[in-house]
């Protein structure tokens, strides 16, 4: 079976038949795809759910920060400013959404209620950061990245921030925190994952296995190990700190190419593929891939968040959220 | 009273080139994250951009482009000045589905400014 055939089944017995719906519901829990159309040519991208049940997304291509309410389909967009660009939103300890801001290269903080816009510029000497993924600490610290080869951190109460050099210069990307308290980065120009000493501000390298693999993302399961979507060797890998084991898994098809990865709260691991225009939930008990290629081509999902029984991305080719939910067995 | 009208030419041209020079290099910051200049710098996430005017769009050897520009490459279409200007102020609209994720250069000077400086060999 050819990667075509894979998907076209995959998606077929998933999402279509009912008879093999219901099959694979005893076997997996049944899964429904739903899309949300957005704004034309806003290139609909990072998601996050809301603490009020809607989903923020960022808006590289037009410089919003948008909300939707996927109860009623409502829909709005915030002007984050002239030449704003978002990469990454995250909701912060005060149910806000902060943004990596990478067009007036700032932190931006939008007010949940009145939607007003807060920006954290960064360093003059710091300018064309490009901005890109953050995390909370728990004491409620910022944490950021920026693909020119930086980190930092920001203390939202008082505004301070510090930027750090890393190690081995462009490419840092996406971002986790384990459930420790530990802060770990990808590195996709530099091919390796890194841990931030939180205390120091230092970060030290993790060397995948795999030559060249192109870490892009990397997210936290429950407990403590970091999977990581490896965009030029199209695997999705995990990382051990405890015993500081790897192992690496091909998504399925000939020319895989792994840009997102989320675990949701049963530690389902789920990455996107550029190369089969698809989200895929791997299963890290079975070893299991489940394909949910995009119904229109060119989906670009970027990054992958989600709630209990929901998986959200946004598909910036296409101007649309996806969210995948995972349906309990009754 | 030549030399004189010389050097004041020069004394108004080499600053606004110097600036122009500075702007290319600027606006070329945010590129590096994934692209380089050096032709022996391979492997980057972005096709090496030596030499990228005049090549074949999806024309970089050895790197794997988004579906849209391996089409683009399969209908002859290239990179000129004019083109690239163009594609910089919004590049998902040029090439819908694109895989470089990028909100466009809105201020047309600072997309000359790049163009020129990626035309430049003196760039490499």
């Amino acid at each position: 079976m050819n990667r075509r055939q894979f998907l076209r089944s995959a998606a077929f017995g998933v999402l279509a038949a009912p008879a093999l719906l219901r099959k694979a519901a005893a076997q997996e829990g049944p899964f429904r795809v739903k899309y949300y159309p957005v704004t034309a040519g806003m290139g609909s991208r990072d998601t996050t759910p809301g603490p009020d049940g809607t989903i923020w997304f960022c808006g590289q291509r037009n410089g919003t920060l948008g909300r939707l309410d996927p109860r009623d389909g409502s829909q709005k967009l915030v002007d984050l400013g002239k030449g704003a660009a978002p990469h990454g939103v995250i909701i912060g300890p005060d149910g806000a959404p902060w943004v990596t801001e990478g067009g007036q290269n700032a932190i931006a903080r939008v007010d949940p209620g009145d939607h007003k816009v807060t920006l954290f510029r960064l360093p003059e000497k710091e300018a064309y950061a490009n901005l890109n993924t953050a995390v909370f600490d728990r004491n409620g610290t910022y944490w950021f990245t920026g693909q020119s080869g930086i980190y930092g951190r920001l203390d939202p109460k008082s505004g301070d921030m510090t930027v750090f050099k890393s190690p081995r210069g462009r490419g840092t990307y996406g971002m986790t925190i384990t459930p420790k308290g530990d802060i770990w980065y990808a590195s996709l120009a530099g091919n390796h994952i890194a841990k931030i000493d939180t205390a120091t501000g230092n970060a030290t390298v993790v060397e995948p296995p795999t030559p060249n693999q192109g870490a892009r993302r990397v997210w936290s399961d429950s407990k403590g190990r970091i999977w990581v979507s490896e965009w030029n060797s199209g695997n999705v890998s995990v990382h051990d700190p405890a015993d500081g084991s790897w192992k690496a898994w091909k998504l399925p098809g000939s020319n895989p190419r792994t840009y997102a990865v989320y675990v949701d709260d049963k530690d389902k691991v789920w990455v996107t593929d550029f190369g089969a225009n698809a989200i895929l939930r791997f299963d890290p008990v079975t070893e299991k891939f489940n394909a949910f290629p995009s119904d229109k081509a060119g989906a670009n999902v970027r990054q992958l968040d989600g709630r209990s029984g929901e998986t959200w991305g946004g598909e910036s080719g296409n101007d649309r959220l996806v969210v995948i939910q995972t349906v309990a067995p009754a | 009273m030549r030399s004189f009208a010389l050097l004041l030419l020069l004394s108004l041209l080499l600053p606004a080139s110097a600036t122009a020079e500075e702007n290319g290099v600027r606006a070329f910051t945010s590129c590096r994250a994934c692209h380089s200049l050096d032709p022996a710098e391979r492997g980057l996430p972005g096709p090496n951009l030596s030499g990228v005017i005049g090549r074949a769009i999806g024309g970089a050897a050895e790197f794997d482009y988004s579906p849209v520009l391996r089409k683009a490459r399969e209908d002859g279409l290239r990179w000129d000045a004019k083109r690239l200007e163009a594609f910089l102020a919004d590049p998902a609209a040029m090439f819908p589905g694109l895989w470089m994720s990028m909100r466009g250069i809105e201020d047309a000077a600072e997309r000359l400014a790049l163009v020129r400086f990626l035309e430049d060999p003196a760039s490499r």
